[in-house]
């Protein structure tokens, strides 16, 4: 049991997900609310990492990321360390490659409030940042909350930008799905499978506790 | 808003910033100097290794970090800055390139000579039989749908395996049925899972008891492929632990486990 | 002339909405904004809340300038203090009735809300109801909750957008009366827009005829619906007598003018301007044509009697709508309406002879159709 494994995975899943709410919520109100030349565009450049195999992904964060690379030797001018084979570089992709799953969501919970509510907010004296807090994250909150947990899931289980851009260093970059990769490898049926059942129930328990939550919720705030 | 649901959301906030907090701060383990240094194998190793890192243990009281791949994708990381300190290779090639082009301390040294064999499950139509005459047989006669080799194109034991069945002539009756292994571990991981008819894999992993014991294995001649010198050496940020393991390797006592566990001695050969 | 404390709006802007907008509004005034889809009203109210900002034009209230586009002045909608009931309420519905109005008083210190709010919520008849949410009330009583929260904010302009088109007739009708009760307390100048001219009548002390953004004409019910300033007006204001005409001799000695229709004489009320032979379009409301008795005849005793036969006929409730062709110029009906039991008494149906009187205070001459304009040169 790599208690390592998991618990890189656990962190780099939940700062994801911590990073990626103001990200998500910000860009998800943005595009409900707002309509331009050019949204559509935009809206697809959000979907890309749906329809990208992460291996495409993983190569191209390899070509910009690398030591190579303009990024990567400014990381490394001003961090001192590389970016690829690091948990740093790992949550970067993740932040990237999860931004549909925590954009569209959120943009549907968003665009789910009617637009008189949103002007409603304004009529009433409450400032934007108000209007937000107040009334339109309480009205979109499902959108959010299924864009984190969306989120979590995706990173927990990501596999081939990990392999791609972090190596498998231990306690680095070597995720619990690495892990599992790795003691098939080993001939640890045994390992392989002590962990996969706890990623699954882990998994598992995070969708399920989410929903209960989220219906209690909803009967509260209607 | 109502005094509960403030105080709620309040803790809620306070707990999802502490769980950042906690997230950011822990100290991450540390992989190099001072902590314990990143030894990158190929994957031939995978049985032999941890034991003599165990052993290097016990006796200096330090520890390394192993980590298992093909030679050719753990040099290609190299070269991408990945933090291993300790390169043990299966085909010294990777490494003199790699010294060439700086990234290595010198050279390094011969560790081992690799030996293929063919490796086939219980139950398996196949014979383990090291001249190839009945894999040559049941591939005329159809009782060979997959056989395992570790990718020729970043796995030395992979190329081997390709040089091996070209010797026999069986390549290009072979190839639309072969399944490649990521690394030679995975190889020989197809060929005991049953999922084909049999391998050719390294010898040392077709000794190792956890494959051992499901399968057969029979050593392929050396001279029907090019010799596999497993070469390891120190990289540029090498730290002394590093250094400690990389001359534990070339004792007596490390060079008699690696004889008992399918690797000949390079009896003094650079 | 605007009172200090009014609403001044003046709005231009060639595009996406056109606009080109005026008017004002008296502190405790009912101005009804009327006009049909598409006219730009609810631009116009958005504009006056803020949230919409139109290319050009200004918008003052009390003196203080909301929004002036020369000067580069905007403030935005939660700076202002305007009441706006939105045609779908808009309530917030994870808030209770009380909860909609608490957040709406932030001009309030907070001690002081919650019983200004009970206050309000009783004020609209919705004592004992302040807990529920807005999906767990009737769309009357959310209707109310709307316009107690957009008085909640003490505003300075109250605005209204179409707030009567989602009720029912009977809630509609009950709805006016509290509203009317209503605005007798209230100090600050209100704005209603709606499609429907007879709530407009009902509700508003003035009223502005819009079409496509520009204001037409602005006055009272009475006068915009009776002496419409133009042809357009006056179709817009649902006046279908719409015909044209010539002027025969522009004043008497009884000081009222004569026109020629198609060779009938009428008199009108007042005088008109201009030479003879000048076309004139004019109008007279369905309320000014009055049908003779069959059993009394008159020859010359009304005024304006215009012979014809009856063209349609068509009952709704109590009321016979009909329209009458005249004999001197069968193209144009005349539409006009009486009790049913009238219709009934003067035996009137289709096809039969009738006779109406135009009663000249009704007969108004407005500003000619492109049409007529170009015909009579």
């Amino acid at each position: 049991m790599d208690w390592t494994a998991l618990w890189l995975s656990l962190r780099l899943a939940g700062l994801t997900v911590l990073i990626l709410l103001p990200i998500g919520i910000a860009a998800g109100r943005w595009l409900a609310y707002r309509d331009f030349a050019g949204k559509g565009f935009a809206e697809a450049l959000v979907a890309l990492p749906l329809v990208l195999p992460p291996t495409v992904f993983g190569y191209y964060l390899l070509v910009a990321f690398g030591a190579a690379s303009p990024i990567g030797r400014f990381w490394e001018a001003a961090v001192g360390g590389q970016l690829v084979f690091t948990f740093e570089g790992l949550l970067l992709a993740s932040i990237v490659f999860n931004l549909p799953f925590a954009i569209q969501p959120m943009q549907r919970g968003f665009e789910a409030i009617p637009a008189e509510v949103r002007a409603a907010a304004a009529c009433c004296g409450l400032s934007p940042w108000r209007a937000l807090l107040k009334v339109e994250l309480p009205l979109a909150w499902p959108g959010v909350l299924t864009a984190m947990v969306l989120s979590f899931a995706h990173t927990l289980g990501e596999f081939g930008i990990v392999l791609m851009v972090g190596g498998s260093i231990p306690g680095e970059t070597r995720t619990v799905a690495i892990a599992i990769y790795d003691r098939v490898q080993a001939f640890d049926d045994a390992g392989a499978g002590r962990m996969s059942a706890l990623l699954l129930v882990i998994s598992l328990t995070t969708i399920a506790l989410t929903y209960a939550f989220s219906r209690r919720l909803g009967r509260r705030l209607g | 808003m109502p005094s509960l649901q403030r105080r709620r959301l309040l803790a809620l906030l306070s707990g999802a910033g502490l769980a950042g907090a906690g997230l950011l701060g822990l100290p991450r383990p540390a992989a190099a100097e001072g902590g314990r240094p990143l030894v990158a194998a190929a994957s031939d190793l995978q049985f032999v290794l941890p034991e003599l890192a165990a052993a290097f243990e016990a006796e200096t009281g330090a520890a390394v970090e192993l980590t298992f791949g093909s030679s050719g994708n753990i040099a290609r990381q190299i070269r991408q800055g990945a933090p291993y300190q300790l390169y043990l290779s299966a085909d010294e090639d990777y490494v003199l390139g790699l010294a060439r082009d700086g990234f290595t301390r010198g050279e390094g040294r011969l560790y081992a000579l690799g030996r293929l064999a063919l490796l086939v499950p219980a139950g398996s139509p196949l014979e383990a039989d090291g001249s190839l005459a009945d894999l040559a047989a049941a591939l005329r006669d159809g009782r060979v749908t997959r056989f395992a080799i570790a990718n020729p194109e970043h796995a030395p034991y992979g190329r081997r395996a390709e040089e091996a069945l070209r010797h026999a002539g069986l390549w290009q009756a072979i190839r639309p049925r072969l399944v490649l292994g990521e690394n030679v571990a995975q190889a020989a991981q197809f060929a005991v899972s049953g999922n084909a008819q049999g391998g050719l894999v390294a010898h040392s992993l077709a000794l190792a008891p956890r494959i051992a014991a499901r399968g057969e294995s029979a050593l392929v001649p050396a001279e029907w492929h090019s010799p596999l010198r497993q070469r390891m050496v120190l990289l540029k940020e090498a730290g002394a632990v590093a250094g400690r393991f990389h001359d534990y390797l070339s004792t007596p006592a490390a060079q008699a486990t690696l004889g008992r566990n399918g690797f000949v001695l390079p009896e003094g050969t650079r | 002339m605007s009172a200090v404390a009014g609403l001044e709006v003046e709005l231009e802007q060639a595009g996406p909405i056109p606009l080109a907008a005026a008017f004002s509004c008296a502190p405790g005034e009912v101005l009804a904004l009327v006009g049909p889809s598409g006219s730009g009203k609810s631009t116009i109210l958005r504009s006056i809340a803020g949230t919409y900002r139109p290319r050009g034009g200004s918008i003052r209230v009390g003196g203080a300038c909301w929004f002036s586009a020369g000067e580069g002045i905007f403030v935005p909608p939660h700076r202002r203090a305007v009441g706006m009931v939105f045609q779908s309420y808009a309530l917030f519905p994870h808030m209770s009735a009380l909860g909609n109005l608490v957040i709406a008083m932030g001009q309030r210190p907070a001690p002081e809300r919650e019983a200004r709010a009970r206050g309000l919520l009783e004020l609209v008849h919705l004592a004992g109801l302040e807990d529920r949410r807005p999906a767990e009330l009737s769309g009357g009583q959310q209707q109310r909750v709307a316009v107690a929260r957009a008085l909640a904010r003490e505003p300075k302009v109250l605005l209204l957008d179409e707030p009567f088109s989602a009720v029912d007739k009977a809630t509609r009708q009950r709805l006016y009366r509290e509203i009317a009760e209503l605005r007798r307390g209230l100090e600050m100048p209100v704005v209603l827009v709606t499609h429907d001219l007879e709530e407009a009548a009902m509700l508003a002390d003035r009223m502005t005829v819009l079409h496509r953004g520009r204001t037409l004409q602005t006055g009272t019910p009475e006068e915009v619906t009776t002496r419409p300033v133009s042809a357009g007006v006056a179709r817009l204001v649902g006046l279908r007598n719409l015909f044209e005409g010539r002027l025969a001799a522009p004043r008497q000695a009884d000081g009222k003018a004569t026109l020629d229709w198609a060779g009938l004489v009428l008199e009108t009320a007042g005088g008109l301007e201009g030479a003879p032979g000048r076309p004139v379009t004019w109008v007279v409301p369905d309320g000014f044509v009055v049908l003779h008795r069959r059993d009394r005849p008159s020859r010359g005793e009304h005024e304006n009697p215009i012979p014809g036969i009856v063209d349609t006929l068509l009952v709704i409730g109590q009321t016979a709508h009909l329209t009458l062709r005249p004999d001197h110029d069968p193209r144009l009906p005349i539409h006009f309406s009486v009790p049913l039991h009238v219709a009934r008494r003067n035996a009137v149906a289709r096809g039969v002879a009738a006779t109406v009187s135009l009663l000249s205070e009704g007969i108004h001459a407005v500003a000619p159709t492109p049409e007529a304009q170009e015909a009579g040169g």
